[in-house]
């Protein structure tokens, strides 16, 4: 399970709730991200992309989880994670079923592009957490802030998705259940370590921030690894390129044996 | 001797230890780490292995990795280079995958492992599948056939292999074809387009080709052209191994069998579209067989070998196999029961010993059971933690008890002994399931595997009774040892074996012995007792997306998040209650 995983998306009653004790903070960047969410969300092959996206990661959410249910030694939270899990399974044929439908309903080669593919930080969950090595307490930390995360996130899509009602009563659907993942992660952490679930807590959104920022860097990274390779191609590769296809026309089909192998 | 072979970096990681010429543990890191295919480093794989034997890197006396990272770096830069300027998007990715680890191999491992590197050494990808299959197959002289998708720069070689009564062994390869053209690429450039992941959806597109006729078969045959020598060609118009990586089919191979299938799209084999798919299929799956066996057939001609080993991911193809036997001439044929790269990580230790090395050839033990062993006590404790009724009795009475519940349609998951090297499950992580009624195999997809209606479950039968049910060839038994071949059920069974019948009339059927699988044979005996038909319906332990089972913890979380009945580890049984059973199909509703 390493892997993005668990989460999403709440909704529009959620809005209220979802959004409730996160502070003024995430508020001012809900309100600040809401054009750039309406722009992706105002685009059906877009929408329905990402729905069929949100399927994938609550699928891989899923299986998090149940790899975190074969690994605990708490029969409590094993049953919890295995329900957990079959929500996130739930979750993920809705999702798909409403990519599907949305999908179906367009033409081939609709827009669709970069936007589409973008993941925000609560449609990751518990991304890159290798639920093999994390404790109990670590673990349900992190899956209480994914939860919280997402249910952040997907209230804020819900608020822009103006004109497609049934995206918008899937994403309160699902808000429900994210609702109670986040009442019975935080009680779970609060039974299993009671003395220090808050500092586990903040050493969880530490990790997250870590996280957030070595994705930041690996982006940054390879957008300049990219434009440095791509104009070495451009400048350095074409006297090569020439003679590599040079060599290819003289290649014949078929059969090389050892013989000519070793020549070569 | 002590020599771990690795595989890893392109799909389905592995790690397979030999002392002193056995080997003595092999597994792939998907089934430690639960990340179906997973191509990263095995290390989790290494580890197991060196704790299996006692062992700590130090000990080793060399590690082999499976294939040579400089000659796959000449490959993939050569091609760049040749697909210039069209190969401008792939170069920054392939260049950053490749310098930044690929390329290291020997230096990585050594730094895994905190060992030396001069310890570590490469040899070639195909070297590796054809030791993999050779050295582990009961037979002192064979021809070898080796194809998958790409190694360094082979996609197919033949070659012969020769186990002397000294103890020296060869394995000499004859000639090779080269990227781009490959039978692997060709068939996963057809699994792509028909929306399956590649790598993962071959056998997807074997079992929808059933469904189809080869209708498309002209146009195929124009894509992969047979060679006055023998071999093969791609017509390259087709392909775009470059500038589309992932699928490798181009916008001349739309044009010419109309728009892709959408990985999220059903395929509804009674719609036009549908039949249009497996049509394509079909047609895909007759040239790839055409191929193959003719390569075979030349091979057998020129170097007059009654064995045949085969080798690659292309091996994965039952029923390209079962042609092979039944047309190229070989008496028999030996396909091992990890063919993939996965096999690579035991064929590499081996080429080392036996050919590096230099070791007299020790005969390998014919069985696919390499893996970790279960701790059956875990079942009994997590079942009495979680209130679920479990039973722990004698071995009698344990096969006596399912053979009743699998009589009484109830589906079982079954873990015994140590795990499966390979894609396939062979009697230790299986669902096991009546076979007679088509209704049990809609009620597995349902339930259990979630999983499209055109693809098949296989059978399982004990050897003895094998011929009764299936048309074997000569040979047959030995192929479908590993369930390595897809052959036709008799006409008078098909009806009692409607839950496996391929709707082709044939099965990937798995041939058991009592001396591999005593238990699954005890089972089987049982339960031809009880229904006059020795055959089980036999399928992976494992759910959608996830790898096939190792522990029990990990059978026991299949077993409640999904229809199976009953479970049973070693000595102990776990049946689940009706509630649960309700509850849980309620909520897949």
């Amino acid at each position: 399970m390493g892997v993005q995983s668990l989460h999403d998306n709440p909704p529009r009653k959620s809005a209220a709730t979802a959004t409730k004790g996160t502070g003024p903070f995430a508020d001012l960047v809900g309100i600040v991200l809401r054009p750039l969410h309406r722009l992706i969300w105002a685009n059906p092959e877009r929408r329905a992309r990402k729905l069929l996206q949100f399927a994938e990661v609550e699928a891989a959410g899923g299986r998090d989880l149940v790899r975190a249910a074969e690994l605990t030694a708490d029969p409590v939270l094993r049953d919890r994670y295995l329900r957990h899990a079959r929500d996130e399974a739930r979750h993920a044929d809705m999702f798909q079923a409403q990519g599907r439908k949305l999908h179906g309903k367009l033409h081939e080669g609709d827009a669709n592009g970069a936007l589409g593919e973008w993941i925000a930080p609560g449609e990751r969950g518990i991304d890159g957490l290798d639920v093999a090595r994390e404790s109990d307490a670590t673990l349900l930390a992190f899956l209480h802030l994914s939860e919280s995360a997402a249910a952040r996130d997907f209230a804020r899509y819900a608020h822009v998705i103006d004109d497609d009602a049934a995206t918008r009563t899937l994403f309160q659907r699902i808000l429900r259940d994210e609702d109670q993942h986040k009442k019975y992660t935080r009680d779970e952490l609060f039974r299993i370590a009671p003395r220090r679930s808050r500092r586990v807590l903040w050493w969880a959104r530490l990790r997250r921030l870590w996280k957030a920022y070595l994705r930041f860097a690996t982006a940054f990274a390879g957008v300049i690894a990219g434009v440095v390779l791509t104009l070495q191609y451009f400048l350095l590769l074409p006297p090569f390129a020439w003679l590599a296809k040079r060599a290819a026309r003289r290649e014949r089909t078929g059969w090389i044996s050892v013989d000519e192998r070793a020549r070569r | 001797m002590k020599i771990l072979g690795i595989s890893g970096h392109y799909h389905d990681s592995a790690a397979a230890l030999v002392i002193d010429g056995m080997p003595v543990a092999a597994v792939q890191e998907e089934r430690l780490s639960r990340h179906k295919n997973d191509a990263a480093f095995p290390l989790r794989a290494v580890e197991w292995c060196l704790d299996h034997a006692g062992l700590v890197p130090d000990d080793l006396d060399a590690v082999i990795f499976y294939e040579r990272p400089t000659l796959k770096f000449d490959r993939v830069l050569t091609g760049l280079l040749q697909g210039y300027p069209r190969s401008w998007r792939s170069y920054p990715k392939a260049m950053k995958n490749m310098l930044g680890e690929k390329l290291w191999v020997r230096g990585l491992i050594a730094s895994e492992l905190g060992i030396s590197a001069r310890k570590v050494r490469c040899i070639e990808h195909h070297q590796s599948h054809a030791a993999a299959a050779f050295l582990t197959a009961p037979t002192d002289d064979a021809a070898i056939i080796t194809a998958d998708g790409v190694g360094e720069w082979a996609t197919l070689t033949v070659g012969t292999g020769h186990k002397r009564p000294d103890g020296s062994t060869e394995i000499n390869m004859l000639r090779e074809l080269r990227f781009p053209h490959s039978l692997g690429l060709f068939y996963s450039a057809v699994t792509a387009y028909l929306g399956f992941a590649v790598n993962e959806g071959e056998y997807k597109v074997m079992g929808l080709a059933s469904y189809g006729s080869p209708t498309r078969i002209d146009e195929m045959r124009r894509l992969l052209r047979a060679t006055a020598d023998g071999a093969f060609t791609l017509d390259l118009e087709y392909f775009d191994f470059l500038g589309k990586v992932e699928t490798g089919f181009s916008q001349n191979f739309v044009d010419l069998f109309g728009p892709p299938r959408r990985s999220w799209q059903p395929i509804d084999l009674h719609s036009e579209e549908g039949r249009r798919f497996a049509d394509i299929a079909a047609s895909a799956q007759r040239v790839l067989e055409e191929v193959i066996v003719g390569i075979a057939t030349d091979l057998r001609r020129e170097t007059g070998l009654a064995d045949l080993c085969l080798g690659g991911g292309v091996a994965l193809n039952g029923v390209a196999n079962a042609r092979i036997l039944n047309e190229a001439g070989f008496g028999r044929l030996f396909v091992p029961s990890a063919p993939g790269d996965a096999g690579c990580a035991l064929g590499a230790a081996l080429y080392a010993d036996r050919i590096l090395f230099g070791h007299p050839h020790r005969t390998v033990p014919d069985h696919p059971f390499w893996g970790p062993q279960p701790d059956d006590t875990a079942l009994l404790r997590l079942a009495l933690e979680d209130g679920i009724p479990v039973a722990m009795v004698s071995e009698g009475e344990l096969i006596d008890d399912v053979a009743d519940a699998l009589a009484s349609e109830k589906i079982v998951g079954w873990v015994d002994g140590a795990l499966e090297f390979g894609p396939r499950a062979l009697g230790h992580r299986s669902i096991l399931a009546a076979p007679h009624d088509a209704a049990m195999r809609d009620r597995l997809n349902r339930d259990i595997k979630y999983r499209e209606e055109f693809r098949p479950f296989a059978p399982v039968v004990a050897a003895e009774h094998a011929d009764l049910f299936f048309e074997l060839p000569p040979g047959g038994d030995r192929l479908a040892r590993f369930m390595s071949g897809v052959f036709p059920v008799r006409p008078e069974w098909r009806e009692r074996l409607a839950g496996i019948t391929h709707v082709d009339g044939t099965a990937r059927v798995q041939v058991v012995d009592q001396a591999m699988a005593p238990r699954l044979h005890a089972l089987l005996e049982a339960y031809g007792r009880r229904s006059g038909i020795p055959v089980l319906l036999n399928t992976s332990f494992n759910l959608a997306g996830e790898p096939i089972v190792n522990t029990v913890a990990e059978a026991y979380s299949t077993f409640r998040r999904c229809g199976i009945d009953l479970l049973v580890a070693g000595q102990t049984c776990v049946t689940k209650p009706r509630v649960t059973r309700v509850a849980s199909l309620e909520t897949a509703a």
